[in-house]
């Protein structure tokens, strides 16, 4: 466990020194975020907090999740590209405490900036409302359960992905996830004009969902082996 | 019993043998070279050594386990590959404090700054790794792989990149290192020169195969027919001393260069052909046994073995 704390911290401060990759993650979260609030302004006119619910939803676990794509090649493939994990292979520390260690690192930033981008999603749907517009308390146990549980999921699977291939298939990956991203972003609109009220029921679904999905991530990463990864070193 | 013991190690990569019936063992406070050219298989031996791949057959231990399989043990290995394992963005500071926390050291900071004063690079603690020069990041690169004072050091080109005055800063630590706390040390190098200054047993890999594992000294010693410089005091005299040689038992071949003889013999000759000269009234300035250097014979272990330098 102090192993994967170890890395853990190495990487969340790595992740938030790396200046370039933050700014584009804030850009995206605050761009997204940005677009959303007049959406749930317009939209939600006649049912303003079911609007803005379904939008902090959607949002939070799309943007958190986009988020966790941005900055998780930082950490995995980059280490990979450039060698060092061999090197962190052969410390005393195990495969899954690089690995869980590096989930955490970059889970924690991405949440961070997720919850960025909402705030600035409920702030702009607030200009022009009468009255102050928030989201409803499973909304906020979604944000803060369901939320992380999907960003450290995708973080992990990214991780995973990363370090069992080689750099030509993650490159070819890595468009196919980032246009599948572009396109839930860009398909919120849609999402909007539903302006369905989240219950309890779906809250307690999309928890049961990420927990399932961090689980079914936890044994992937019982597949990486050493070996896979260093042959795939580029 | 052998710190490192390796045997009959095979790897194949879909099929295709890299490696085949690696056998060596490297001793406590040894200091071992691992020679090869490019391709022969010295990075896969190395990494199956590390733990990081697994054999097709046979067995590598350190300290009789598989260093793969033993977390704990890794924690008396220390390692500097290729890749010096540093992180870029990262300070000298931070990236020594990261594997000081990993090693569990204590009181890292008295040794991060000790390891910055060693390898002379205190002024740039602040400084982020990427900023340094090549020589200067192999040199944190060494520094990381000793911040916890392993007892086994694998140590894969650690002078590469390096100027001459900190290649014999890393020769003295590694020297240091194995006489003075009997640190054992696995080190593959392309520096010829260095490996015969501080290796005490080298083995040479070419196409995936050991084909000489040995001292050093016998290495050099070895399969040879001693060679002397004669160098004279008069040069005129060469072609005589060149005829008088000839005719000793037990010389091979004479030649002449300026005022320098050169002879091939058996070893027992020397005394023989040297008294011969001096009967004969040769004034001699100094006579010299040549020996191989470690180079003449890998590039002889190379060449016979049919590969590329």
């Amino acid at each position: 466990m102090k192993g994967t704390v170890t890395v853990a911290r190495k990487e969340m401060r790595q992740v938030v020194g790396t200046k370039s990759a933050v700014l584009v993650a804030l850009f995206f979260a605050v761009w997204f975020g940005g677009l959303g609030g007049p959406a749930v302004a317009v939209i939600g006119s006649e049912a303003a907090e079911s609007t803005l619910d379904t939008g902090v939803f959607y949002m939070g676990l799309v943007i958190g999740i986009f988020v966790a794509y941005l900055l998780s090649g930082q950490v995995f493939l980059r280490e990979k590209q450039e060698g060092i994990i061999a090197t962190l292979l052969v410390t005393p520390l195990s495969l899954r405490e690089i690995w869980l260690g590096k989930v955490i690192g970059v889970a924690v930033p991405a949440y961070a900036i997720a919850l960025a981008g909402v705030g600035v999603l409920v702030g702009v749907a607030n200009i022009p409302a009468e009255a102050l517009l928030l989201p409803s308390p499973p909304v906020i146990v979604h944000l803060v359960v369901a939320v992380p549980l999907f960003i450290a999921s995708a973080v992990g699977l990214l991780g995973f992905i990363q370090f069992l291939f080689g750099l030509r298939e993650n490159q070819i990956l890595n468009i196919v996830i980032f246009a599948g991203l572009f396109f839930l972003l860009f398909s919120m609109q849609a999402v909007f004009e539903t302006g369905i009220a989240v219950t309890w029921v779906q809250v307690g679904a999309t928890v049961l969902a990420g927990a399932v999905l961090l689980g079914v991530t936890n044994l992937a990463a019982g597949f990486l082996s050493k070996e896979k990864i260093v042959r795939t070193i580029p | 019993m052998a710190v490192i013991a390796v045997e009959n190690l095979a790897k194949s990569f879909n099929g295709s043998p890299v490696i085949e019936d690696i056998s060596f063992q490297v001793s406590g406070g040894e200091v071992f070279g691992f020679l090869g050219p490019n391709g022969a298989g010295k990075t896969t031996t190395i990494r199956i050594v590390l733990g990081l791949l697994q054999p097709t057959a046979g067995t590598a231990r350190v300290m009789g386990s598989d260093l793969g399989r033993n977390d704990a043990l890794r924690r008396s290995v220390g390692v500097l590959l290729e890749n010096n394992g540093l992180y870029g963005r990262l300070s000298a500071y931070d990236n020594l404090r990261y594997y000081a926390d990993i090693y569990r050291v204590a009181d890292p900071d008295t040794r991060i700054r000790d390891l910055l004063d060693l390898v002379d690079l205190t002024e740039f603690a602040e400084s982020p790794i990427g900023n340094f020069s090549v020589g200067m990041q192999r040199k944190m690169g060494l520094a990381r792989a000793i911040i916890h004072d392993p007892a086994i050091l694998f140590l894969d080109e650690p002078t590469s990149g390096l100027d001459p005055e900190a290649q014999r800063l890393v020769r003295d630590l590694i020297l240091d290192l194995s006489r003075e706390k009997n640190r054992t040390v696995f080190l593959n190098s392309h520096n010829l020169d260095e490996v015969q200054r501080i290796c005490t047993n080298v083995a040479i890999l070419q196409q995936g195969r050991i084909r000489a594992y040995d001292s050093v000294e016998h290495l050099r010693a070895s399969e040879q027919t001693p060679v002397y410089l004669l160098t004279l005091a008069d040069p005129a005299a060469a072609e005589r001393a060149c005829t008088l040689v000839r005719g000793v038992e037990g010389v091979g071949s004479c030649s002449v260069d300026g005022d320098v003889v050169t002879v091939s013999l058996d070893g027992a000759a020397a005394p023989r052909m040297l008294r011969e000269l001096v009967r004969a009234g040769v004034d001699l300035i100094e006579a010299r046994r040549v020996t191989r250097s470690l180079e003449d014979v890998y590039l002889d272990v190379v060449h016979r073995s049919g590969g590329e330098v």
